[in-house]
Formats: C-alpha cells, structure tokens, sequence
C-alpha cells in the first residue's frame, strides 16, 4: 500500500474506531460503506498543500474539513458538533504523529465548531502520542480478526452508511 | 433519489457537458446524471464510447433487450467496489460442495416458499389450489435430501412446473390461457409476461449487485461457468414469486392487460411497445412498495434485493447463515 493510502485509511480508521470497532474491521478488508464515501487522499493533498501559498481546505468524510494553513502548519478542522468529539480529535492526532513520525514535521491541530463557539487545539502531547500508538496497534489486532466484530446497536447506527450491512 | 432509466423509443444517447441527453422522434431530452441510477434500453439506441465513459465514471450499468423484449446483455461499467476479501469468500463457497449446495438449496427454499405463499393468498381467496399446494408441498420434501446441483434444480423444475400449471386457476381472464411454460420463444402472451417480467427481475437484481462488492459472475444454484452472470439469477429465483409473478396476476385480473398488448409472430407471442410500458409501470411500482423489516424499517422490495446481497456477505463472514427472504402477503 502506498503511504498515501496509508495514511488516508488510517485516518479514517481512527475515527471509526472510536464509533464503531466492527466498522474499523470493515473499511479494513476493503469492504466500504454504501454512501460515496470520498476518501481523499490526504497525503497527496498535504503534499501538494506545501507546495501552495493557499489555505487549502480538505473535506474528509463524514463533514470534517481539514485546513491546512501554509506557513502556520495548521491542521484545522471544522465540525458541526462534538458529538464525536473524541473521533476528531483523536484523528487530527493520528495525522499529526504521522507528519511527525513519517515527515519529520511537527505540526498543530485545531478543533472548530462555530456553532457551538467553540476552538479546541490539538497538540501532540507525549500521552496522546502514547494512545494514538496504543490506538494503532489495536487496529492492528481487529484487521487481522477472522470475523468483524460483532454488531452492536448504538445511536451511530441510524446514520451508519453500513446500517444495512449490519442489521440485513 | 435515482432512479432506472427506461427508453422505449429510438434515438440516440448522448453526453452534453455533464448531462445525459436522449434525442428521439419527439426532440432532446435532458436527463440530469445524479437522477439516473440504471438504464434499461429496449429501442433502437445510438450510444457512443464517451457516453459509455461518462455511464462507467457515474456507475450506471445499462441493460439492452431486443425487438422482442428479449434480454441482449449489459454494459457493466468497471467494478466501484472491490473487496478482496468477498471475492475470496464467495469463490470459496462455490468451490466447496457443501457449502454450494447450502446456497443453491436456499436460493431454492426462498423461491419455493414465496411461491406457496402466492398459491395461499389465492387459496384464502376462494381458488381451488389445495391439490398444486400439496403436491409442492411434496416436492419439497426431497430438497433436503438431494446432493447434486443437476438434482436440485430438477427437483425445482418439477416444482415450477406444478406451479405455473396452476396459473389457470389463479388467471381466469378469457383468452388468456396457460398450457405449458415455454420460453424459447414464449408461445403464448402468459408466458410471454413470464419471460419478460423474468427479465427485468434479472436486471434489476444485476444493478442492485452491481452496487455491491459480490461478484455476479459467481453463483451456486446456476452454473458459474454456463453464462457470463450467474448472482443475480440466484437471488431472481427468490423474488420472481413476489414480483414477477405477483404483477402478472394483478395485470390480468384487473383487466390492465389485455390481448391488444400484444403481438405475436410466427408461433409465438411478445408484448408490444404499449404492453411492454404498462407491464413495466406496475413492475416499479411493485419494486417502489415497502414492508416492514425487522431491523431496518420500511424497506423497498428493491432494497430487500440489496439488503439479500448483504445477507450473503454475512453468510460469507460466517456471522449468519443465510437465509432467504419470504415475502408476506
């Protein structure tokens, strides 16, 4: 897999996996949800982000948009709620220890919801560097799973673009 | 919502800048391309390698069917979704015995229980079906027991026979008369209906898998080898007694059809274009209705043939057995 794949699915399977464990298994053995989902490649993107005097916004699934601002080595992101406060968080971190651990480039993250008024940064602490590690290395272990974990209904569910997946 | 494209008429498809136009007798048509999710081609159609390219970038499958109705084949544009994983699992259910015979015995059980269940309703309505029941009924008894696909399917002809026999009882609509299925060609208007409802069942079920990461060339009751898609007949069987063959009986008994809808050549029958516009109307309708289902909520009996593509992705994961759908009636 290229590392632009790498770090667009894994991205996307740090916000699942604080929704949805089965889903991670899911997305894991190329099985994709039914909606359009439009994986961008992020790296790409991060990559071409540099080379522009821009502010680039990147929209990612589920409304997360990712802006990067050259110069400041921002990565923004705007959400309509904290609802999955914690998945878009722990996202901007995984793509944080990435620029980090891959590109040697350290970087800041920023939480935008202007509905609810509110900016929340994100730094890569030594802790959350420690859970995105921890986080990793259990999707590790769920992608290598026989079966995908077992269906759990939660509120996510009504949403879900695999809801029929799922409940058939 | 997307819907099925059907053209009647002759002319020609084309791209214009990112739209779909029809250009027929009665002038240009413009079809947005986020309206379209299938297109069902029965005129005489003009269609060109960049309208083809624009079809497979918006994952449209298009179907073409002859003069007579008769399916010709598809456009199946470049899979959209590829899961390694599936495809590994659905070959490998084909390749083991038993676990082909478990899938073609319930592609088998589904079609058999939906047709009791339309024998039934017409039985509750006053015809005399208890003999075709119980002689099903019967018939039934040996799938279980039967270990080879040629058996299995033999058991299942004998079935069908027994059932479109009782077409007479179920269709009392003067001039309309059911002797035997015939389907190469249709000889008589009844299986004239069979033979097109069946079709468009067919490719119905083809795009619904089309949206899916099942492989339709790989399936257990029809031969994989015999013909280029095999899936979507697979799961037809299950659902041709609550579409197919539920739009014929309204069709007939509520006089909608009737003989001056079709044409016929020499020795044998087909719908004509008037026929074939009504036929299909009452099939999406039928395809547009919702019951209930258990977890999910209303669902369309479209939805219900994706939602069957789903249960044999469980099935495949091993987190549960597939069973066919009943309809209830």
């Amino acid at each position: 897999m290229r590392y632009e794949d790498r770090i667009s699915i894994g991205g996307t399977l740090v916000w699942y996996y604080y929704i949805c464990k089965r889903e991670v298994w899911l997305i894991g053995h190329g099985i994709e949800a039914e909606q359009e989902n439009d994986y961008i490649l992020l790296g790409r993107y991060i990559q071409e982000i540099f080379y522009t005097r821009k502010r680039k916004e990147i929209m990612i699934d589920n409304t997360i948009k990712i802006d990067i601002l050259p110069g400041r080595k921002v990565i923004g992101e705007i959400k309509k709620s904290s609802k999955f406060l914690e998945s878009a968080k722990m996202q901007v971190v995984f793509y944080l220890y990435y620029m980090k651990r891959e590109k040697g480039i350290d970087m800041e993250g920023v939480l935008l919801i202007p509905e609810e008024r509110k900016r929340i940064k994100v730094s890569l602490t030594p802790e959350l560097e420690r859970e995105i590690e921890e986080v990793i290395e259990d999707i590790g272990r769920i992608l290598k799973l026989e079966k995908p974990p077992k269906a759990v209904k939660i509120p996510y569910c009504k949403k879900c673009a695999y809801r029929s997946m799922c409940w058939a | 919502m997307k819907k099925p494209l059907y053209i009647f008429s002759s002319g020609r498809l084309e791209r214009r800048e990112n739209t779909l136009s029809l250009e027929t007798q009665e002038g240009r048509k413009v079809i947005p391309i986020n309206s379209v999710s299938e297109i069902k081609v029965f005129g005489e159609l003009d269609i060109n390698k960049r309208a083809l390219e624009f079809l497979t970038r918006n994952q449209i499958p298009v179907h073409f069917f002859n003069h007579y109705g008769y399916y010709i084949g598809s456009f199946y544009p470049r899979e959209a979704l590829n899961s390694g994983f599936i495809i590994l699992k659905q070959a490998e259910h084909y390749l083991d015995r038993e676990k082909r015979m478990y899938l073609a015995k319930g592609f088998v059980a589904g079609a058999v229980n939906n047709i009791l269940k339309n024998l039934e309703y017409y039985r509750r309505k006053g015809k005399d079906l208890k003999e075709t029941i119980s002689s099903i009924e019967e018939k039934f008894k040996a799938v279980s027991s039967v270990d080879s696909i040629a058996e299995l399917m033999q058991v299942e002809g004998e079935i069908r026979k027994t059932y479109y026999e009782s077409f007479n009882l179920i269709i009392q609509v003067e001039g309309f008369y059911f002797d035997k299925r015939t389907k190469r060609p249709p000889e008589n208007p009844i299986n004239a209906l069979i033979s097109f409802g069946n079709s468009l069942l067919y490719t119905t079920v083809l795009s619904e898998i089309y949206r899916t990461h099942l492989d339709p060339r790989i399936g257990y009751l029809h031969e994989t080898n015999q013909r280029s898609f095999s899936l979507n007949l697979d799961i037809s069987e299950v659902f041709k007694p609550v579409i197919v063959d539920r739009v014929i009986f309204s069709l007939l008994n509520k006089g909608q059809m009737q003989l001056k809808h079709f044409d016929s050549d020499v020795g044998f029958s087909y719908l004509n274009d008037k026929g074939r516009s009504i036929f299909v109307k009452e099939f999406e309708d039928k395809l547009n209705t919702t019951i209930k289902h258990r977890n999910l909520g209303n669902v369309s009996y479209r939805r219900l043939m994706r939602i069957e593509c789903y249960k044999l992705y469980k099935h495949f994961m091993d987190e549960e057995i597939y069973k066919p759908f009943v309809g209830e009636w």
